[in-house]
């Protein structure tokens, strides 16, 4: 009888039902709004799970067993980037590399972010971003690459991994609404409706296979602290391109992904206690994730604009803006305006060579960080 | 300078730079790899 009543008189404290908001409001926008659906549906119910007062789930239930399985090692973000690598095609990157350079651009917002999150930790008064390392965390939101984010926040900020993943996934899915404003701000119509050609040549497979392990073996030896990220990422990718692993490849690409899937989002759910989800960091990392994708799509729309400057075959600047990570949704939006502005201006293939390159420039930044912040 | 964000800036400052160097040479990577084994290998 005891038992049954400490639940109701849990339901006392007001963080349980706040937090009860911020789970159905995760699953609303899953069901509804369809953002992010795999992976907002179970963190919303983890979160359910983690706030119910005295939860069998946490506090050695099976959610704590699953975090410290999967997140506390850093396992399940890696075995989603097998999965993602499996379903990347970087044909387009590799029939047009100089788009490789987009990728780069726009991982400006992780760095802008991570200035302005450690010049807001000194502000007196603001506790939760208290060194290098929590900045970083905050910052890596800009690499607009949910894994990548769980993984370096694990690493420098376990105590903000919650309100950094729900950041990065809740700002992912916006990106059709976060990037045309932007965009439209520093393009004009006549630069929106520039024509690009398609390559005509193409690759061929004895080049998709090798590119996965040099680009492995090279990002490795330059930044090992990168190897696991992009290692499992190119894994996916080799067998996918092999062309003898097709079995392999389809079960990274669909059973492994959404089992991993699965568990990722009811586990960082679970790390969604009112007690450390509630309180103004949580709302400074929302703000901040923000300012992060604005960033990004910033820095690689005006660095194609820089290039322009000294280019004789003009590049859409739109394309800039692909080079963040969040594929395939931002090659997308971009070829949809390109649309919009021009019925007969298809700019996909630039749009989705940058895209993949933003997920290799995403994992490298990660990478990076992990060695050069101590 | 507070220390902490000069070394912030640091960082950030050669993050970036560091990005579009191992980027560069994945571009050169792929040039190289596309004059070596063009499509047509593929039918040998």
């Amino acid at each position: 009888m005891t038992d049954l009543l400490r639940g109701i008189v849990g339901m006392a404290d007001w963080r349980v039902w706040a937090m009860f908001g911020v789970g159905l409001a995760l699953i609303w926008l899953a069901v509804k709004k369809e953002y992010e659906p795999n992976l907002l549906l179970p963190m919303g119910f983890g979160c359910l799970l983690a706030n119910i007062p005295f939860s069998s789930a946490v506090g050695g239930g099976f959610l704590d067993v699953l975090f410290k399985g999967g997140i506390t090692n850093e396992l399940f973000p890696i075995l989603i980037f097998i999965g993602v690598g499996a379903m990347i095609d970087f044909g387009p990157l590799l029939q047009d590399p100089e788009m490789l350079f987009f990728g780069a651009a726009a991982q400006f917002g992780i760095f802008f972010t991570m200035m302005l999150a450690l010049l807001v930790g000194r502000i007196p008064g603001v506790t939760g971003i208290p060194g290098l390392r929590e900045a970083a965390a905050i910052g890596i939101i800009g690499a607009a690459d949910g894994p990548t984010a769980i993984y370096v926040a694990t690493r420098f900020a376990p105590a903000l991994l919650a309100p950094i993943t729900v950041a990065a996934y809740s700002y992912m899915s916006l990106v059709p609404i976060i990037q045309p404003p932007i965009i439209r701000a520093l393009t004009t119509r006549e630069e929106r409706m520039i024509h690009m050609e398609n390559p005509e040549h193409e690759v061929s497979r004895t080049v998709k296979v090798i590119f996965p392990i040099a680009v492995t073996l090279i990002a490795g030896i330059i930044a090992p602290m990168s190897v696991a990220l992009i290692g499992s990422l190119m894994f996916g990718n080799l067998l996918r391109e092999s062309g003898v692993t097709e079995r392999l490849s389809k079960t990274a690409q669909n059973e492994l992904s959404s089992l991993v899937t699965i568990l990722l989002g009811i586990t960082i759910g679970s790390s969604m206690g009112g007690k450390q989800f509630l309180n103004p960091t949580t709302l400074l990392i929302i703000a901040m994730g923000l300012i992060a994708f604005v960033f990004d799509t910033a820095g690689g729309v005006l660095f194609a604009k820089l290039i322009n400057l000294f280019r004789k075959r003009k590049i859409n600047p739109m394309i800039g803006a692909c080079g963040i990570s969040a594929f395939p949704m931002s090659a997308r939006v971009i070829q949809k305006m390109a649309q919009q502005e021009d019925g007969s201006n298809f700019i996909i293939m630039h749009a989705v060579g940058a895209n993949v390159a933003g997920q290799i420039a995403s994992i490298i930044a990660g990478g990076l960080i992990l060695a050069l912040v101590r | 300078m507070d220390t902490v964000v000069a070394e912030g800036l640091r960082i950030s400052g050669v993050s970036y730079i560091l990005i579009f160097a191992v980027l560069g040479i994945f571009y050169g990577l792929i040039k190289l790899l596309l004059r070596m084994l063009p499509p047509k290998d593929d039918s040998a």
